[in-house]
Order: C-alpha cells, then sequence, then structure tokens
C-alpha cells in the first residue's frame, strides 16, 4: 500500500474533495468532533460548521458551539466518510505522487 | 506606592526611581483621560447640565491641587502653545497678552476634539459665530471636570506625598530662570514618553481675564489644538501665585501670554484658509458622491442581462490574460495540474461528469476509475460545460501560482548588506539535507534485486509480486497519460502518432512483462501472475489492463487464469458442500466479491469476443488439467463455468459455429458433464434455505441447454432432492419471497423444458 499521507501532505488536494462532507475530527486532547469539513488550509488547518462532539456529555462546553476552526497542528485522525474516497484512484494519485517525487530526487 | 515611599526614605537622590513611578502615573492619567475624551464626545449633546457640575465641583478640588501643582509643573511639557508662540516670534503682541490672556474657553478649547472643531466650523460657515461660541464654552468646562476627576482619582493622598521629593528640585529650577525656554526643556527630558499633557485651568481663576476681544478667534484656536495632542496641565492658582510670589516676577501674565496671545492672530488666517478650502473639499465630495450615485443608477438598467455563466466565461478570459502576463509556469496546463494534484482533478472532474446528459461519451478518467466499459473515449479532452467552473478553478489556482512564482530569485540580497536572505514556502521548502542519489532509478536502488539481471520464477517472493504490481500501475498511468495525449485518429500528423504508437507499444511490452504471464507454468511454484492474482490491488488491476492489452494476450491471461483456476485465491480453499453453511471467512468473501467485480467482467467480455474454437480449448483445459470437483463447487468457478457454457450455446444460436468445431465442443462438453456429474448435487451452497444457490441455477441452466436428452435426464435426477426441497421450501416462505425462489429453480428447468409449476 502506498504512503497515503504522502498525497494528503503535499496539498490539501484531497481534502478539497471533501469539503461539503461529513468528517470527524479527532484532536490530540482525545476531544471528537463531527462536523461538515468546510475549508481546509497548506497546514491543514480545518474549518468545520454545524459540528457536534461526539462525548457531548464529558465536553458539554462545546455543546453551544456550531463552527470550530482548529489548528492543523492539534487534530490527530481524520475520520472520513468511506463513500466520498475513491480509493483507487487515491492509490494512483500517490503512485504518481511517489513517480514524481523519485523524478525530482534524481 | 507607599511601599516605594518608604523605600526612598534616605534616598532623596533617587530621583530616577520616583521619577519613573511619577512617569508610569502620568501615564495612567493620560489613558484613563483619552478615554474620557472619547466618551465626552458622544455625551456632548447634553452640555448645559455637565456645565452647572463643572462648576460645581470646584469647591472640592483645591485639597489636592497644591500636592500636584508642584509635580506637574515640573512634568509639565512646553505646551506646544508655547511653542507656537516662540515659532511666530509673537513679540510685537505681548503688550496685549495681559488683556486677552487665557481665558477660560481658550484653554478649554485646547482639548476639543476634531468633530468639534468641525462643528463650530460648520457653525461659523452659517455664521452664527454667537451660537458656537457657547456651545464651546460649555463643553469645554465639562472636559476640565472629568480630566480632573481622573487626576484626582489617579492621584490618591500618597502619591502626592511621594511626589515632594521632587517636586523641591524643580521648584529650584524654577527659580533659576522662569523663561520659557528653560522651562520647556527640563520637561521635555523629564516626560520620557512624550505624552500630551493637558492644562487644567481653573474657570474660576482665569474668568476675571476673559475678554470680548478674543471671542472670534475661538474656532481657530481649535483648530490648532486638534492636531496638538491634548496637552492637559494642571494649574493651580496657588501654584502660579506662589511661584510668582516667588521669583518676584508677573509670571502669570507672561505664561499666559505665551499660551493664548501668539495663537490669536495668526489663526485668523488659518481660519478663513482652511475654512474656504474645506467648504470646497466637501463641495467636491459631494458632487462626486452624486456623480457616482448617478452613474450606478444608469448602469442598473442593465441588471440581470449577463447570466452567472458569461460572467464566468468572461472572468475566465480575463484569467487567462492574467496568466499569460504573469507567465504560467505550469505551461502544460491541464497536464501540469494533473500532475500535481491529481487526486482533485480527476475525481472533481469524475464528479462533473456525472451530472451531465448520461448520452455523453465519459471521459477516459471515467473509464478507469468507474469501471466503465464501453464507448471509448473520442477525443483528447471532452469539457462538458459543467467542467468550466472547474477549469476556472484551475486557472484561478494557475494565475495564483504564477504569482506566486513572479519573484523567481530565490534569495533577498539587501543593497549594501553582506549577506542573503533565502526564500522557503511550502512548495519548495528550504533545503536542510542535499542528498545526491547514486543511482538513477529505484530499479538500480534495490540492493536485493541488484545481482540477477533476469528475474527468474524460482526466486518469486511476495515483495517481487508486490513489485510487479506497483510496476503494473506504474506502466498503465503512463499508457493512460498517453492516450489521454494522443490526437484523435483522423488527425494527419502521422509523424505524431507513429511516435505516440511507438511509445504505446513500448508501455505495452512493459506491461506485458511486468505481469508475468509469460513465465514458464510450473507444477511446483505458484506461478507469478496466480500469486499476482491474489492480491487485492491485482485483481482491480486487470480491468484496466486489458484495455491497453491486444486481444491474444487477453486471451493469453483468460488461459492463463483457467488453467490456475484451482490455485486462484478465490477458488482454492472455496468449496462449498451441499447442506452445510458457508463457511468462508470474511477476507475470502470479500476476495470473492472483488474478483466478481472486477475480473469477471473483463474475462465475460473477452469470452464474448472469442469464437468456438476458444472457448472449447478453455473447457478442455478445465477438464483435463484441473479438479472439475475443486472447482465446480466454488461460486468463482462455477461463474465460469457458466460464462463458458452459456458462451458455447449463444455462439451455436448465432449459427457463427462450423460444424466441426461444433462436434468438438459437443466432444468435449459430454467429456465436461461426465466428470461434472458425480459433483452435482454437491455443489450447492448451503442449505435450501440459505438461498445463495442462483448462480448453481443459472449454472445448471447452462448445462441444460447444451445438454442432450439424455444427459438432461441425469441432471435432473441429480439434482432433483433440491429442486423438489426449495418448492416445498417455497410454499411457507411469503409470496415474494417464494416466487424469487422459484424463478431461480426455473432459470434451470424452464432451460430442459419444463417448469416449477408441474411439480406443484
Amino acid at each position: 500500500m502506498p504512503d497515503l499521507t504522502w498525497t494528503i501532505g503535499k496539498r490539501m488536494a484531497f481534502f478539497k474533495t471533501l469539503i461539503d462532507h461529513e468528517v470527524t475530527v479527532e484532536l490530540k486532547n482525545d476531544i471528537q468532533i463531527r462536523g461538515t469539513l468546510k475549508s481546509v488550509d497548506q497546514y491543514l488547518n480545518i474549518k468545520l460548521d454545524d459540528i457536534q462532539v461526539v462525548d457531548e456529555l464529558k465536553y458539554p462546553h462545546l455543546s453551544s458551539v456550531k463552527n470550530v476552526f482548529i489548528r492543523g497542528s492539534v487534530v490527530r485522525y481524520v475520520h472520513l466518510p468511506a463513500a466520498a474516497v475513491d480509493v483507487p484512484l487515491l492509490e494512483d494519485a500517490t503512485r504518481r505522487e511517489a513517480a514524481n517525487q523519485a523524478g525530482k530526487g534524481k | 506606592m507607599t511601599t516605594g515611599a518608604d523605600h526612598s526614605v534616605g534616598k532623596d537622590f533617587d530621583f530616577f526611581g520616583a521619577t519613573a513611578k511619577v512617569t508610569n502615573a502620568m501615564e495612567e492619567e493620560h489613558q484613563r483621560f483619552n478615554l474620557q475624551q472619547q466618551a465626552s464626545r458622544t455625551v456632548r449633546a447634553p452640555v448645559a447640565q455637565t456645565y452647572n457640575t463643572n462648576y460645581a465641583y470646584q469647591p472640592t478640588p483645591p485639597a489636592h491641587r497644591p500636592a500636584r501643582t508642584g509635580y506637574e509643573k515640573y512634568k509639565e511639557e512646553p505646551t506646544e502653545l508655547q511653542i507656537d508662540a516662540s515659532i511666530w516670534g509673537v513679540a510685537p503682541k505681548k503688550p496685549v497678552t495681559p488683556v486677552a490672556v487665557s481665558q477660560p474657553p481658550a484653554t478649554a478649547r485646547k482639548m476639543m476634539s476634531l468633530e468639534e472643531v468641525e462643528a463650530a466650523m460648520r457653525a461659523e460657515a452659517k455664521q452664527a459665530p454667537p451660537v458656537s461660541l457657547p456651545s464651546q464654552a460649555q463643553s469645554q468646562p465639562l472636559y476640565h471636570a472629568r480630566e480632573f476627576q481622573a487626576a484626582a482619582e489617579a492621584s490618591p493622598h500618597s502619591r502626592q506625598e511621594k511626589i515632594d521629593p521632587i517636586r523641591q528640585p524643580i521648584d529650584g529650577r524654577h527659580q533659576r530662570g522662569f523663561n520659557t525656554a528653560d522651562y520647556q526643556q527640563p520637561a521635555a527630558q523629564g516626560i520620557t514618553h512624550g505624552h500630551p499633557i493637558t492644562i487644567l485651568q481653573r474657570p474660576s481663576k482665569h474668568a476675571p481675564s476673559t475678554s470680548g476681544s478674543v471671542m472670534p478667534n475661538p474656532i481657530s484656536q481649535e483648530q490648532q489644538t486638534p492636531p496638538i495632542a491634548p496637552t492637559q496641565i494642571l494649574q493651580n492658582p496657588n501654584r502660579s501665585s506662589s511661584e510668582g510670589n516667588r521669583m518676584g516676577i508677573p509670571m502669570h501674565p507672561i505664561h499666559k501670554s505665551q499660551n493664548s496671545i501668539p495663537r490669536g492672530i495668526p489663526q485668523q488666517h488659518q481660519l478663513s484658509d482652511l475654512s474656504e478650502r474645506e467648504k470646497a473639499a466637501f463641495v467636491e465630495a459631494e458632487a462626486r458622491r452624486a456623480k457616482r450615485n448617478h452613474k450606478i443608477h444608469l448602469m442598473s438598467g442593465n441588471n440581470g442581462l449577463m447570466t452567472p455563466q458569461d460572467k464566468s466565461f468572461i472572468t475566465r478570459i480575463q484569467l487567462q490574460q492574467l496568466v499569460s502576463a504573469t507567465g504560467d509556469p505550469s505551461e502544460q496546463g491541464n497536464e501540469a495540474a494533473l500532475a500535481e494534484d491529481f487526486y482533485y482533478q480527476v475525481l472533481s472532474s469524475l464528479r462533473a461528469g456525472q451530472r451531465p446528459n448520461p448520452n455523453q461519451p465519459l471521459n477516459n478518467f471515467a473509464q478507469t476509475y468507474l469501471f466503465q466499459t464501453g464507448t471509448r473515449r473520442s477525443g483528447p479532452r471532452h469539457h462538458g460545460p459543467q467542467n468550466h467552473v472547474q477549469r476556472m478553478e484551475q486557472q484561478v489556482q494557475r494565475a495564483v501560482e504564477a504569482a506566486k512564482n513572479k519573484p523567481k530569485n530565490k534569495q533577498l540580497v539587501i543593497e549594501g548588506s553582506l549577506g542573503k536572505i533565502s526564500f522557503s514556502n511550502a512548495k519548495t521548502p528550504k533545503p536542510l539535507l542535499n542528498i545526491k542519489r547514486t543511482e538513477s532509478g529505484p530499479e538500480t536502488n534495490r540492493p536485493a534485486s541488484g545481482q540477477r539481471t533476469h528475474p527468474v520464477s524460482q526466486g518469486h517472493n511476495a515483495k517481487d509480486t508486490l513489485r510487479d504490481i506497483e510496476n503494473v500501475y506504474l506502466t498503465l498511468m503512463k499508457m493512460e497519460d498517453l492516450t489521454r495525449s494522443m490526437p484523435p485518429p483522423n488527425e494527419l500528423n502521422d509523424q505524431n502518432v507513429a511516435e505516440k504508437q511507438d511509445e504505446f507499444n513500448h508501455l505495452n511490452e512493459q506491461l506485458w512483462n511486468h505481469l508475468r504471464v509469460h513465465e514458464p507454468i510450473s507444477s511446483t511454484i505458484v506461478h507469478p501472475f496466480i500469486s499476482f492474482m491474489s492480491y487485492p490491488k491485482g485483481k482491480r488491476a486487470i480491468p484496466r489492463v486489458f484495455r491497453y492489452l491486444s486481444p491474444t494476450q487477453r486471451t493469453t491471461i483468460l488461459t492463463m487464469i483457467v488453467i490456475h483456476l484451482d490455485q486462484l485465491d478465490v477458488v482454492r480453499g472455496a468449496q462449498v458442500q451441499t447442506g452445510e453453511p458457508i463457511s468462508h471467512d470474511a477476507a475470502t468473501r470479500e476476495r470473492i466479491e472483488l474478483f466478481s467485480l472486477a475480473v469477471m467482467p473483463s474475462l465475460f467480455q473477452l469470452l464474448n469476443e472469442s469464437d468456438l474454437d476458444i472457448v472449447t480449448g478453455v473447457l478442455g483445459l478445465i477438464t483435463q488439467n484441473l479438479s472439475v470437483d475443486l472447482v465446480a463447487r466454488t461460486r468463482i468457478g462455477v461463474s465460469m463455468l457458466t460464462l463458458i457454457l452459456s458462451r458455447a450455446e449463444l455462439i451455436k444460436q448465432a449459427g457463427q459455429a462450423s460444424e466441426q468445431s461444433w462436434q468438438q465442443w459437443v466432444a468435449t462438453f459430454n467429456l465436461f458433464f461426465n466428470i461434472l456429474e458425480p459433483t452435482l448435487h454437491n455443489i450447492f451452497p448451503g442449505t435450501v434455505t440459505s438461498g445463495e444457490d442462483i448462480y448453481v441455477w443459472q449454472f445448471l441452466a447452462a448445462i441444460g441447454i447444451g445438454a442432450s436428452p439424455d444427459e438432461q435426464q441425469r441432471l435432473v435426477f441429480a439434482v432433483k432432492d433440491r429442486v423438489m426441497g426449495t418448492v416445498s421450501m417455497a410454499k411457507t416462505l411469503p409470496p415474494d419471497m417464494a416466487k424469487e425462489r422459484l424463478d431461480n429453480v426455473n432459470l434451470f428447468m424452464r432451460s430442459i423444458g419444463l417448469d416449477v409449476e408441474l411439480l406443484n
């Protein structure tokens, strides 16, 4: 399996395709926030709309928050909607990326 | 504060420490003052009331005043007013000073805000000076009051005491020479932060000196003052008088003259100048605004003429120009964008492609990634109208990139500097490590495979297989790129086409090599191609591979798969036993599912294009080389057999088969049937109730069609139990489910000229 982070990291191309899809962002402090992805930038900062905290009872202070901007560095995982990801295509993109990198490295 | 005072006991010389504290206090006061001034601007309206309060407060402050004055004087900045005076060299005016000297309005005006000034000017413009004046007079006291309160708050008694030591030297200085220049300098030094100081002149004190002569001036004074930062000096009658006494000089008049008189004269010029200028400016601005509104109104008649599409079209043209003007770094346009951003570009083109009319041929991305078989692409680039948004997006992206890349020099050399500053950005980070690769390709970089020149199947392990798969994919992508850039076949530049064709053939050869189909078949070692097929991504590659292979190559693959049918992971260990629940683990199920989705359609299509000889050959291979029992008891095996049998039947019905080849087929079929017969009752997956046996009924139907009457009878006999079981079971099911089951059975029954109905 090619290294997917390669493609995801280089540009936020991959995340751009997920805009307006619902994702769950798991932060490094264990809070999981589910919301509609609004934008992602090069640092993988994330903007979410209509958010909901997964464990709402544990983090009641977030229950009234409607949208968030998450600094990319505090994100641990982004749970993606499987239906919105074209795996073979992503694999190919990764291969291309790897090939490009190898080409540049020469 | 008090502690500070304690420490300073016996350290009178420590002016600095004390000064710093004082400075802080001053700063606080000023902040307070500024805030209040803002507040007061808004409160300006209710002047009359505040006016009263101003005067009301006066009795109270005196207590603080003495202390303040001493210290304030020291701090006292040579107010700009004084500077002004000196600049203008108002010597001749001095005589007049005593008369015109600081009136409350004048001092108060110093603190007026710009708005007030404007208001006043407007008032004057309306030729109602008397009106404006009172308002100013009223508002000013208000400031006094506020400032004073602020000051009072900020300076509790304790501080005043502390300040005392400072005051002494100051006073001394004053005594030495109380001429303005001297006076100003120390003050300027003392107040490091250069805070403007407001002079709080107590109205009560100055009131007597107010004279009507100055009245016309107020406005001009105000104009001057705003630019001059509000300077607040607490002037106390006590202080000034005491100073005056001490010095024995009529200090007061002098001081005042500096403050107000000199200003009076130049102001009048300014007043007229400014007001005219202001008026002109105002009129001009008004005219401009009116003109603009008129224009907008005129244009509004054309609102809605352009559709969003038109707009985006024009935007695109503009962007194109922008891109060409800035110099497009990615000259290749679409291709470059693809290389940079493959996933996004393709996915969005696929998504965009899903919306337009379904008749439109899919672009080749769709063919590749949606597993669409059928129409080949028609042109190199097929852009529907829906794509223009996306194209625009790309162009914006390129434009932005071009702009970003514009400063080509990666380094900044500042004139006269010794070093360079090199930039780095997200795209081209500053390289921290510079490692040169010794070898050119990744191929040669592998230490393990370095020795052997021609990979032999002997040493083919999982790693090699995986590498093969990756290479297949890489080659595939190159071929796909090539196909995309291939000009339409009717184009005349043969040279170009021939070149591309050569390259295509070359890639095809590469692809074929990576597939390892040509490797010799050995009985002991799993064939590399079969290992290839055992990986999910290997299976997924098949439909794409098929599109770039010649018919011969495809047939070879088919043969290869058929020969090793019993070795395929979807057959080996995937046997079912009639009457026993299906016991495949999840992984096997997934593999089978994937195989039937990815590989079977390709094989099906291939078989449907093959003639009977090949079909016969394939069946012969299965019959002679493989264990039919094992194959027939798997779903994939059964599906494969169904494909073969039904294809033969179709060929026969289409009349495409020669008599000879048909005879051959019948012979092979008979042989196959004989071998299969004992297995027949075992090929049903699960029990009667499991309902996963539709593919078996299809298979039986395929056999039944081609079978001789004798064989049909044997067939019925072999599966009779299952048929009866299903029919009786169907009676216990709800009607729709029962119908489904019976229909499955009927697939088979009809093929041999029977019907389930006959059994009831």
